[in-house]
């Protein structure tokens, strides 16, 4: 369908704010007699604090306040309320928060922070899920039976188990009885960082009145608004949280984090906003880790390559709080069929408490961790049944009327992967692979991928929306931009449901909880989709008041009117109108009398018919799926077992396109992303479970020189939930290109690897091993 | 020990009192309020800090205040006039390389010192120029995008100037 205002690439509304250093972070938020918090790490991973002197640095210049965890009597957390905003007895990992320091620079409260003295008891340190899982380990949270949790949770007190997921379809593992060939594998994705560019921080300010006010680097200002109220005692309408611009997301700054523990610091001076911003270090050592999972996958086929059975078990470290980590299991689970049908699966998810940082969303939720094990599955097994693996995943794939795991039917609406795996193959595999020479291996990979949102019974996105009187529009929302674009959709679409320019339209600019419309959170690449939707409601309400003045200014029925952006017409005769300037403030008549409404309006939009797991862990989880396919062509040096991606290919079906420039953005930025992952980035511990890496010269994430050329396109199967068409694309692009390039690397060299990141030292291994072999 | 340095910033004349461990973006960003040039890590990886100190591209935290004796500094504050952008930015902003926008500042100090020094900068030169800034969000594609447009708006600039 042809549109007038999408499809086109518009100039994001905040490109110039932020290429003139105006746009405001928060770290750039300076208020009037504000302090600084340095926070106080433990040396010890798993210990019980047996004592705690702040005598010494309360004489330090400059200290205001030295605080520590005792007197705190509350837990927070939305899923399971295990949380708490400074270590009270015990600490449970490296970064954990243990005493801080208010003082009026950040200079004097990280000088004080030496002085301030803790004395340990250590405990056993548990770094990996299955450690933690062995029956004499020492338990981590001895309280788990106690803490509130949501009632589709499953926590096992007594253990370090946080939660379990299971899922049964059809027969389960007894499916695998129908299974000609069966095939087993273990595949890791290790601890990571999201690493956006500017690190967490908040400012939270304890007022006088008994109101709070907080300013936060997050994309969820209405979780804070009410969690810190829970936790305070104050009604919600109390709480005021405002959202700068972001730098950068990925996932870690979704959830209540570090604005609990900037709250708890600051309620001991009210009157001073407190602001605390995290060092890199910290970043990484104190703020939610990614990943972390395990994967043990079993999948049985016919002969003939039909998919039958899948089990799947996910052993998921945690870390040491579970709250935001539970999801990110079950999305795991539920997902790990990537898109293929299986009649019948057994699926588990485990997360485990362990004593490294707390895992939380990273882009792609789930997904990429447990599909990383079944795109190398897919080649595994295709290799063993000899069948080619792209026409092994054409006989699996999910389509018009195949069932998921979860039991949704799939629609033709939920797109087409087959557009989209037959196109990469066109682009990557058309021509003879490049044959080594002296330098060089080369390979191609692989991979089809897919991503719900995972959304949650309350995931509406709402949309206020005000006419002006010359025609302008005025959208406000609550969806957080943190660089992928938002404000342009926005604009775009109300532009084109209003059919008005999108230079009339202007789109807010912080959130603000006392003015903005609720939003849950904006995460799971649903903001396109819902936002877009509540856009499209409001516009429409809009339209239908405009009308409902211009019937009594016209004398007619609303329905026989029509509208085209500027006037409000009747439908047989187009010169008898209003302009819709006329009718923003209500209709002035002749004599000044006005009728009529304000042209404003308001709406919300959440997943359609989203429902909790039944018992046999399915249900409409899911709701709306965007479906793909990846793939990467490497080339290793010989000499180094350096991996260079020279070609990286993804399509999509992403419905619609709203922004193509934006939307290339996004998938060139996941790809590049993913391509750190699969090569370069793992958060590393030493048995302690201290951060060996918490830097950027040691985390290393991709450089210019290491992004590689890439070919994105897009199939456009309209979804009918989204606006317009569009469905969610902000995470997917980072799935596929682990599993792609550990493919191609078994295509240059015939060595499969089943975790990553596959290091030019694990290359070398291979291939002196492999050498060896020869020799034998 | 403080002691008091004068400098040009941004064209305006100024004095400030520092301390052996002040560094320039603590004078930039605490001092000054000139807060568009950021701080990404805690030991001069990722470019967000950059300044264009002398005509070259420095990064600002990990170079000492007392470096700003006597210099002309130029930061992100200083590259428009008024609404009129420099080249650099306009091209920045429209190229798609600015995403969460964290990154663009430093970026664009550090192409602003290369370009204007050597317009005629090959494709090494300006890899390895951009090789010194992380980005998370854009892969990197429409910065090089951005740059090249920029470098080719400053040559006809020159060559209308010649």
């Amino acid at each position: 369908m042809a549109y007038k205002y999408l499809g086109k690439s518009y100039i994001r509304p905040d490109a110039i704010n932020k290429v003139t250093g105006k746009a405001v972070f928060l770290d750039d938020i300076r208020l009037p007699g504000m302090l600084h918090a340095a926070i106080l790490r433990p040396q010890f991973a798993h210990a019980r604090i047996l004592s705690i002197d702040i005598s010494e640095a309360e004489q330090c210049p400059g200290v205001v306040k030295v605080v520590t965890g005792k007197g705190c009597t509350y837990r927070y957390g939305d899923n399971i309320r295990d949380l708490v905003p400074m270590a009270i007895e015990k600490v449970r990992y490296i970064g954990e928060p243990v005493a801080a320091v208010i003082a009026d620079t950040p200079r004097h409260a990280y000088a004080a922070l030496d002085k301030i003295k803790v004395e340990y008891d250590p405990l056993p340190v548990y770094i990996d899920a299955r450690q933690a899982m062995s029956e004499d380990a020492v338990l981590i949270h001895e309280e788990l039976g106690e803490y509130w949790h949501l009632p589709t949770l499953n926590p096992k007190p007594g253990t370090n188990i946080a939660n379990v997921y299971h899922l049964k379809k059809g027969r389960g593992e007894e499916g695998f009885e129908e299974a000609d060939v069966i095939i087993e594998g273990e595949f890791n994705y290790p601890l990571g960082s999201c690493a956006a560019l500017e690190p967490h921080g908040s400012i939270v300010w304890f007022k006088e009145d008994r109101t709070i006010e907080i300013w936060s680097s997050s994309i969820c200002p209405f979780i804070i608004r009410d969690d810190i109220a829970h936790s305070y005692g104050v009604p919600v309408s109390d709480v005021r949280v405002h959202i700068p611009d972001i730098g950068g997301c990925f996932g870690y700054k979704s959830d209540i984090t570090v604005e609990q523990t900037v709250a708890w610091i600051a309620s001991f001076v009210p009157g001073r906003p407190v602001k605390w911003v995290a060092s890199r270090k910290e970043d990484i050592t104190s703020t939610l880790l990614a990943h972390g999972i395990r994967t043990v996958m079993k999948i049985g086929a016919k002969r003939n390559g039909k998919l039958v059975a899948l089990k799947t078990t996910v052993y998921h470290s945690g870390g040491a709080y579970s709250d935001t980590a539970v999801n990110v299991t079950i999305a795991a689970t539920h997902n790990s069929t990537g898109p293929y049908e299986f009649e019948h699966c057994d699926l588990t998810g485990y997360t485990v408490y362990t004593n490294t940082p707390p895992v939380g969303a990273y882009r792609g939720y789930g997904h990429p961790e447990s599909q990383f094990a079944t795109e190398r599955m897919m080649d595994l097994l295709a290799r063993k049944l000899n069948i080619d693996p792209f026409e092994l995943r054409r006989k699996n794939y999910l389509r018009e009327g195949s069932i998921n795991s979860l039991g949704e039917r799939m629609w033709k609406s939920n797109g087409d992967i087959e557009k989209c795996a037959d196109r990469v193959q066109e682009v990557l595999f058309s021509q003879p692979k490049k044959k080594e020479d002296d330098q060089f291996y080369y390979g191609r990979g692989f991979a089809a991928v897919m991503k719900s949102p995972k959304g949650a019974p309350f995931s509406t996105k709402g949309c206020y929306m005000k006419m002006n009187i010359d025609g302008s529009v005025s959208v406000n929302m609550g969806g957080a931009e943190v660089g992928q674009g938002l404000r342009t959709v926005v604009r775009q679409i109300a532009a084109e449901a209003l059919k008005i320019p999108p230079e009339k339209v202007r789109c807010y600019n912080e959130i603000d909880t006392q003015f903005s419309p609720y939003e849950w959170q904006t995460i799971g690449s649903m903001f396109t989709m819902q936002g877009g939707r509540a856009i499209v409601r409001a516009a429409e309400k809009l339209i239908q008041g405009l009308k409902k003045t211009a019937a009594q200014v016209l004398r007619t029925d609303e329905d026989y009117l029509e509208y085209d952006g500027e006037y409000v017409y009747l439908r047989s005769d187009p010169s008898i109108r209003v302009p819709v300037t006329q009718l923003a403030r209500g209709y002035i008549t002749d004599n000044g009398i006005t009728i009529g409404d304000l042209a404003q309006s308001v709406a919300d939009a959440r997943l359609p018919r989203y429902s909790n797991p039944d018992q046999n862990g399915q249900g409409s989880l899911g709701v709306t799926y965007t479906f793909g396919a990846q793939a990467a062509e490497i080339r290793i040096e010989k000499k180094t077992g350096k991996i260079y991606v020279d070609h990286f290919a993804s399509v999509f079906d992403v419905g619609q396109v709203i922004n193509p420039l934006q939307i290339r953005g996004s998938v060139l930025g996941g790809v590049t992303m993913a391509i750190g992952a699969a090569l370069y980035e793992e958060v590393k511990f030493d048995e302690q479970g201290r951060i060996l890496n918490p830097h950027y010269f040691q985390y290393h994430i991709p450089t210019y020189k290491e992004a590689p050329r890439q070919t994105i396109e897009f199939i456009e199967t309209p979804d009918p939930i989204g606006a317009f068409g569009a469905r969610g694309i902000g995470e997917h692009s980072v799935i596929g290109a682990p599993p792609a390039i550990l493919n191609a690397i078994y295509d240059a060299i015939g060595v499969d690897f089943y975790e990553i990141p596959v290091t030019p030292e694990k290359i070398k291994q291979a291939l002196e091993a492999r050498q060896e072999k020869e020799y034998a | 020990m403080t002691e008091k340095i004068s400098f040009t910033i941004n064209g305006e004349y100024r004095s400030v009192e520092i301390d052996e461990e002040t560094m320039v973006i603590d004078v930039i960003r605490d001092m000054l309020d000139l807060t568009g040039t950021k701080r990404g890590c805690d030991n001069a990886t990722c470019g967000t800090c950059v300044i264009v100190m002398n005509g070259k591209a420095v990064k600002s935290c990990n170079t000492p205040a007392s470096k700003m004796q006597g210099a002309d500094i130029l930061t992100i504050e200083g590259m428009a006039k008024g609404t009129e952008l420099h080249p650099i930015q306009k091209a920045i902003a429209e190229s798609g390389a600015v995403q969460c926008g964290f990154c663009t500042p430093g970026i664009v100090m550090e192409l602003h010192a290369l370009l204007e020094s050597k317009p005629d900068a090959g494709e090494t030169e300006l890899a390895n120029a951009l090789n010194k800034h992380l980005c998370r969000c854009t892969g990197y594609e429409p910065i090089r995008d951005g740059a090249l447009i920029a470098q080719q708006i400053i040559r006809e600039r020159m060559t209308e100037k010649a």
